[in-house]
């Protein structure tokens, strides 16, 4: 008894000590966002010192970065929405009305997901450059292209776990094929939305190549702006201003995480593991 | 008038024929079960019937009108689907007014239904929970009470009680006959277990391979079957079935089996020399001394008691034949045995239905 409960305390300290470990960057830059320019590149690092808020007063007055965070909480929050109404009712589509190669479609779906953005984005590039899409709703259509394959994989597992008799039953009273889906159907599946929004939404939060290469102003997110606010006018690394941006930009997805962890496992494993939700 | 009509229901998946050809006539106010062993097609011809798919040949009639083309919500039907189908976001009032509140009744009206639905189910006190707070046999009320609460004259339930426990199948079973009687509608209902059958119905119908084999009131089904399967299946514990020969003997048929050798009463011409097959219920087979002239007898062997209580099921070797018998445990005539006792067992021929093809040719008569 003794020896086990020594053990297992031994187990949690070596959990803590790698946590630990790995959470130390993002705790470095949570604090650098709070030190002056000396304090943080001193040495040894500084645990304890006049916190000050000049450096997000002054991250935030910069002329772009209002704009960046609107545009970056735009555009994910809109095409992931919109990605999962497309998902929603493709996802019902392909669960109620098993036709033919339904499997390959699913899987040609996603086999668009397998692909590095950097073997395709030349290609996008052009494409988007013919067609003058290099605009607010070009990327914006691209993101929700790129959020459709895992929300319709996350629905699709989800509705079909919604057995076809509640949809049966809806119809011999009289309902609708549109009643059943959003009345009967929908708030069935409201862990897989759930869990779609979140997965989806960290990934185009997160995304940088695509809009670094095909944004503009009125699509710049926050990745690009830590890109190309790297380096200061003096050629040094702007450690102020990258740590404060940094902070302000994990802010959001780890809200999400943290609200909704047990949803991104859903997400991970496109619903087939349904775990507590 | 009759309520539903089937005529010539076909239906089949891929290759797969389901429904070959279902004929089956329902009077109003009948208590109609459809008896049909799993994988039967039970499910198949309710889903004809609601509307939930169309048949590939034959019609649906409903209260004398075609309604083969419409689709399930314009049938009027009152349904309680197999496996509950409760909303789960829905409170259990909710789901009990469901059907009434697709058909925009006055939220003032609906109230009242639910009330009476729930009252004659005894839930009223269930009402504000949620789906998954109840038991097995709470979700099968509400669900039951959801089918009923619709306004209409013809209700189809499918297979409701199946995965319940005896004892609250057994309480299900009284609610629903007497439901039925009270509101003096029309019920479809199916099931593949006997003892539902006989204690529910008005009017049995067995489907079998794809057809309604044969129909009628349970008494008549049980008394005088016209087809092995009824005879075999809609019953606890099953009919014995057991093979013989039928044979032409100097101008009298007689009938041949590895126990018994007897006479035959022929009904219908049954085919000299061919196989036959004799279904003998089990309380018709009595261990002991016959207590009459003309019973047919046989040493026997018992293989297995099963207690029930009230009364056993004994498993017999007659034979190298395996035969099952019900004994009374009050019943002083009868001889009350244990596993590999050597017995005596008797049974009168008349009790014993002879079967061609799966079609009845007559009955035993004496020993020859």
């Amino acid at each position: 008894m003794q020896q086990s409960r020594a053990r297992t305390t031994l187990y949690y300290l070596l959990l803590w000590l790698v946590a630990i470990l790995f959470f130390l960057p993002v705790f470095w830059i949570l604090l650098a966002s709070f030190k002056t320019p000396n304090d943080i590149l001193a040495v040894p690092p500084k645990l304890f010192f006049q916190p000050t808020v000049d450096n997000i007063i002054s991250m935030l007055t910069r002329p772009n970065t209002i704009p960046y965070f609107v545009n970056s909480l735009f555009l994910s929050i809109t095409s992931v929405s919109l990605a999962i109404v497309v998902s929603f009712l493709a996802a019902y589509a392909l669960s109620r009305y098993k036709f033919r190669a339904t499997n390959f479609l699913m899987f040609l779906i996603l086999s668009t997901r397998m692909v590095p953005a950097a073997a395709f984005v030349v290609p996008i590039f052009q494409m988007y450059n013919a067609f003058q899409w290099r605009n607010q709703f070009g990327v914006l259509m691209l993101y929700t292209m790129f959020s459709i394959p895992f929300s319709l994989w996350i629905l699709k597992g989800f509705i079909d776990g919604v057995s076809q008799r509640y949809d049966e039953t809806g119809f011999v009273n009289g309902a609708s094929r549109l009643h059943v889906m959003f009345r009967v159907v929908l708030p069935q599946v409201r862990p897989g939305l759930i869990a779609a929004f979140i997965f989806n939404l960290i990934f185009v939060w997160n995304e940088f190549l695509l809009n670094f290469i095909l944004g503009g102003p009125g699509t710049q997110m926050i990745p690009y702006a830590l890109a190309v606010g790297l380096v200061n006018a003096g050629g040094n690394v702007d450690w102020a201003f990258v740590a404060s941006l940094s902070t302000g930009y994990v802010l959001l997805p780890t809200i999400m995480i943290f609200l909704f962890q047990k949803y991104l496992l859903v997400g991970m494993t496109f619903g087939t593991v349904r775990g507590e939700v | 008038m009759i309520a539903v009509e089937l005529h010539h229901l076909a239906k089949s998946y891929g290759h797969k024929q389901i429904l070959r050809d279902v004929n089956l006539s329902v009077e109003s106010g009948e208590f109609t079960v459809v008896f049909g062993l799993p994988a039967s097609g039970k499910s198949v011809l309710v889903r004809l019937l609601t509307g939930l798919e169309t048949p590939d040949q034959g019609s649906v009639l409903l209260r004398g009108a075609d309604v083969t083309r419409l689709s399930a919500g314009e049938r009027n039907i009152g349904y309680v689907p197999q496996s509950f189908a409760l909303y789960p976001h829905f409170t259990v009032r909710q789901n009990i007014a469901y059907p009434l509140d697709l058909a925009r009744v006055p939220k003032a009206e609906i109230e009242p239904e639910v009330q009476r639905v729930a009252g004659l189910l005894g839930i009223q006190e269930l009402l504000d929970r949620k789906p998954d707070q109840l038991s097995g046999g709470q979700k099968q009320r509400v669900a039951i009470a959801r089918g009923l609460i619709k306004r209409t004259d013809i209700y189809v339930l499918d297979d409701p009680l199946v995965g319940l426990d005896f004892k609250l199948r057994e309480r299900l079973i009284d609610d629903l006959k007497r439901t039925q009687e009270m509101l003096k509608v029309t019920f479809v209902y199916t099931t593949s277990d006997a003892v539902e059958s006989l204690m529910l119905a008005s009017q049995i119908a067995v489907l079998d391979a794809g057809e309604i084999i044969e129909s009628g009131a349970p008494e008549a089904l049980y008394a005088n079957p016209q087809r092995t399967q009824t005879m075999h299946h809609v019953a606890f514990p099953q009919a014995n079935l057991v093979s013989g020969v039928l044979r032409q003997q100097s101008g009298v048929q007689l009938i041949e089996t590895p126990a018994f050798r007897t006479g035959f009463v022929s009904e219908q011409p049954g085919q000299p020399g061919g196989e036959v097959q004799i279904g003998i219920r089990p309380e018709h087979i009595r261990i002991g001394q016959p207590p009459g002239v003309g019973w047919l007898t046989h040493n026997a062997k018992v293989l297995l008691r099963e207690d029930l209580g009230g009364e056993e099921i004994v498993y017999l070797d007659v034979a190298g034949i395996v035969l099952t018998t019900v004994v009374r445990s009050d019943d002083q005539t009868q001889q009350h045995v244990e596993i590999d006792q050597a017995v005596e067992i008797g049974v009168q021929p008349h009790h014993m239905i002879v079967f061609q093809a799966g079609r009845r040719i007559g009955v035993c008569k004496g020993a020859e």
